[in-house]
C-alpha cells in the first residue's frame, strides 16, 4: 500500500470523534467485521489510527478506497465547511427549451461518466470520486493536481447537486483557479448551459437546501385547519398583583413575527453581510461628505444562528416589530450577501441589487 | 260402544276445558294491559303537570316567555362556525383551496395518492398588476416556471389544475417507489436508484421459478410528469436464465404499465405464494 494513502487514511481516521470510528468504519464497508472486531476502541485515537492502516494494509487500500471514507465523514460532519450555492441555467436561446416539452430524465450513470469525461480532458491528475445518497444527492469528491503532479488529497473540492434541479452546492477550500473547470464539468454532465454563483453561503449545507429548496417553514394565509395554537400567555403562579401593561403590544409582536418568520425552525445561517454603497446624509451644516460621493461602508451581522436571533429581536424587545425588510427577506430571496446602492427616484426604499 | 261414547265424552270434556283455560288467560292478559295503560296515562299526565310547572317558573324568573324549542343565540353561533369549519374541511379535501389576502390569493394544493393524503404545497399570488407568484413552496424540480409561462397570465384555472396535476403525480410516484423501498425491500437486490421527480426508477428484484431465484433487472421510465404511472418498462434477465422467464418478464413489464409499483409487488408475492 501506497504511503501517502496510509498517512491519508491515518489523518483521516484521527479526524472522526472516537466514539464514532466504529461506525464509520462500518459504513465504509473496506474492513470486514472480523477485522473491526480486532481493534479496540476504546485506546487513544493515535493508536486506533494505526491499528485501522495496519488493516487496511492488510487489504490492500488504494486512493480510491481511502476517498470513500473522506466523502463518508464529510456527509456526516458537513459542516465543519463552508459551503456556497450555485445556480445553473438553461438559456432560451435553446430550442427544446422553447418549445418546454423536454421532460428532465436524470440518468445517474450518465451524469458520471460526462462529468469524468469533461473534466479529465481538462486535466488528467485529478481523483474523482462518487456516492449517492436516499435523499437523491450525489456528493462528489475532486482532489486536485495540476498538469505535472499527482492529485493532492488534502486540497479537496466537495460538490453536492440534487438530480433534476438547477442548484449545485460546492465547498471549495483552496484552489479557487479550479473552479471554472469544475463549473464546466458540472454544466455539462447536468445537460446545462451555464452557471453562476448565488450569494448565499454557510456552514450548515442542510439549511442552504432548506433555503433554496424552500423546504423551510412559510407562513401562508390558508384556511388549513390547523389546531389553534396554544396561547402562550399561560395564566402564570406568580403573584397576581403584577399586571402586564403592554400585553397588547407583546401579542401583536408575537404575531407580527409568526407571520415573518413562521412557526417552525429557520434555516441555520452565520451571517448576513451589506455592503453599502449610499450617500452618507448628514447635517448640511457639517459639510460632511454631504451628497458628494457615496459612502461605502460594510455592515456584517453574525450569530450561531442568525435567523433564530433575529427572530427573538423584536420579543426580546431589541427592535421594532416588523424588522427591516432587508433582514427578513433573506431565506425568499435566497441570498445573504447584499449590496445597497442609492435609491433611483422612484423605487421606494433602497434600491437592492438582484 | 260404551267405551267408546265415555272415550268422545272425555275428548269434549278435554277440549271445554282447555278453551275455558284459554278465554281465562285472555282476560287475565286484557286486565294486565288495561292497568298498563292506566299506569302510563298517569305517567303522562304528571310530566305534563311538570312541564306546565317549568314553563310557569321560567316565566316567573325571566319575566320572557321562551320557546325552549328555538335554540339560544349561543347554540346558533356554534352551529355556524361548525358548518364554516366543514365547509372548508371539504374544500380543502378537494386538492385545491384558497384565501382572499390583502395583495391577492393564496392558494393551497393538496395532493393524494389512492386515497392517502400527502403533502400540502403553497403559492402566494400576487394580482394587483399582473399575476404574479410572490413565495411558494413548490419543490424546485417541479417545472413551475414553465407552466406558469404558459397558463397563469390567462387562465389561472388552468394553471392551478396543471400544477395540481403535476405535483398529484410527483406525489403518486414518490408514494409508490417509498412504499416500493419500505415495504419490498427483501426483493430487492441492491439499491433503487431514482431521481428528485421519481420519473426514472432501476432496480433489480428476484423472481422465483421452481424453487431457484433468478434476477430480473427494470427500468421505469415516466414520460409525462402528470401521471404516475409509466410510459416505458424494460424488464429484462440475466442471459443464462431459462426461456419461460421471457414470458414472466413480459407479463411483469405489462403489470408494471398498468398497476402501481408497490401494487404490482403485491401480486408477485401472491402469485408466487399460491404456486408454492
Amino acid at each position: 500500500m501506497d504511503v501517502t494513502v496510509a498517512e491519508y487514511i491515518r489523518r483521516t481516521v484521527l479526524k472522526i470523534p472516537r466514539d464514532e470510528i466504529k461506525t464509520m468504519l462500518q459504513k465504509w464497508g473496506f474492513l470486514s467485521e472480523t477485522q473491526l472486531q480486532t481493534i479496540n476502541f476504546h485506546q487513544i485515537k493515535e493508536n486506533i489510527s494505526q491499528d485501522v492502516v495496519q488493516l487496511c494494509e492488510e487489504n490492500s487500500a488504494d486512493i480510491k478506497q481511502a476517498a470513500v471514507l473522506d466523502i463518508i465523514y464529510n456527509h456526516i460532519y458537513p459542516n465543519k465547511r463552508v459551503w456556497s450555492v450555485y445556480q445553473m441555467n438553461k438559456t432560451v436561446v435553446c430550442f427544446s427549451c422553447v418549445t418546454g416539452e423536454e421532460t428532465e430524465f436524470f440518468d445517474l450513470t450518465d451524469f458520471k461518466k460526462k462529468f469524468k469525461r469533461r473534466l479529465r480532458s481538462a486535466l488528467k491528475n485529478v481523483t474523482i470520486n462518487f456516492r449517492e445518497y436516499e435523499d437523491n444527492a450525489v456528493w462528489i469528491r475532486i482532489a486536485w493536481g495540476t498538469p505535472y503532479t499527482k492529485p493532492n488529497q488534502y486540497k479537496t473540492s466537495y460538490v453536492v447537486y440534487h438530480s433534476q434541479t438547477p442548484y449545485v452546492f460546492i465547498s471549495v477550500s483552496v484552489l479557487k483557479s479550479n473552479l471554472p473547470l469544475l463549473c464546466q464539468a458540472l454544466v455539462v454532465a447536468s445537460n446545462y448551459h451555464d452557471i453562476h454563483e448565488m450569494e448565499l453561503r454557510s456552514h450548515s449545507l442542510n439549511s442552504l437546501k432548506d433555503i433554496v429548496f424552500k423546504r423551510y417553514s412559510q407562513n401562508f394565509q390558508t384556511y388549513y385547519p390547523r389546531p389553534l395554537q396554544e396561547r402562550n400567555v399561560a395564566p402564570e403562579n406568580g403573584d397576581l398583583r403584577i399586571i402586564q401593561e403592554n400585553r397588547n403590544e407583546k401579542e401583536r409582536i408575537q404575531r407580527v413575527n409568526q407571520e415573518v418568520f413562521g412557526d417552525g425552525p429557520q434555516p441555520k445561517l452565520e451571517f448576513a453581510q451589506y455592503k453599502l454603497e449610499t450617500m452618507f446624509k448628514s447635517d448640511p451644516k457639517m459639510d460632511v461628505l454631504d451628497e458628494k460621493e457615496p459612502f461605502r461602508c460594510l455592515v456584517k451581522f453574525s450569530s450561531p444562528h442568525l435567523l433564530e436571533s433575529l427572530k427573538s429581536l423584536a420579543p426580546a424587545g431589541m427592535a421594532d416589530a416588523p424588522l427591516s425588510p432587508l433582514l427578513t427577506c433573506i431565506p425568499q430571496k435566497a441570498r445573504n450577501y447584499f449590496k445597497i446602492r442609492e435609491k433611483k427616484g422612484f423605487f421606494p426604499g433602497s434600491f437592492v441589487s438582484p | 260402544g260404551v267405551f267408546a261414547h265415555l272415550e268422545m265424552l272425555e275428548a269434549r270434556a278435554h277440549e271445554a276445558a282447555v278453551k275455558q283455560e284459554e278465554t281465562e288467560q285472555q282476560e287475565e292478559k286484557l286486565a294486565r294491559l288495561k292497568a298498563r295503560v292506566q299506569e302510563l296515562r298517569l305517567q303522562r299526565d304528571e310530566l305534563r303537570a311538570k312541564v306546565d310547572l317549568q314553563q310557569k317558573g321560567q316565566l316567573g324568573k325571566e319575566g320572557v316567555l321562551s320557546d325552549p324549542a328555538q335554540p339560544s343565540a349561543r347554540a346558533v353561533l356554534e352551529w355556524k362556525i361548525k358548518s364554516v369549519k366543514a365547509m372548508l374541511q371539504v374544500f380543502y379535501l378537494t386538492g385545491i383551496s384558497g384565501k382572499l389576502t390583502k395583495r391577492g390569493v393564496c392558494f393551497c394544493i393538496s395532493t393524494a395518492y389512492e386515497g392517502t393524503y400527502l403533502d400540502s404545497y403553497h403559492l402566494d399570488l400576487l394580482t394587483k398588476a399582473e399575476v404574479q407568484i410572490h413565495r411558494h413552496s413548490v419543490p424546485i424540480f417541479i417545472p413551475l416556471e414553465q407552466i406558469a409561462k404558459k397558463y397563469l397570465q390567462t387562465d389561472i384555472r388552468r394553471f392551478l389544475s396543471v400544477l395540481s396535476d403535476h405535483l398529484n403525480a410527483y406525489a403518486g410516484r414518490r408514494y409508490q417507489a417509498d412504499q416500493l423501498q419500505d415495504r419490498f425491500s427483501d426483493r430487492i437486490e441492491g439499491t433503487l436508484q431514482r431521481n428528485s421527480l421519481c420519473n426514472l426508477l432501476v432496480f433489480n428484484y428476484n423472481v422465483s421459478s421452481k424453487s431457484k431465484t433468478f434476477p430480473f433487472n427494470v427500468r421505469l421510465l415516466y414520460g409525462d410528469l402528470c401521471c404516475s404511472l409509466p410510459t416505458e418498462v424494460t424488464v429484462s434477465c440475466t442471459p443464462d436464465a431459462p426461456a419461460s422467464l421471457a414470458e414472466t418478464a413480459a407479463a411483469h413489464s405489462d403489470l408494471f404499465r398498468r398497476v402501481a409499483l408497490h401494487k404490482a409487488f403485491r401480486s408477485f408475492s401472491s402469485a408466487e405464494e399460491s404456486v408454492d
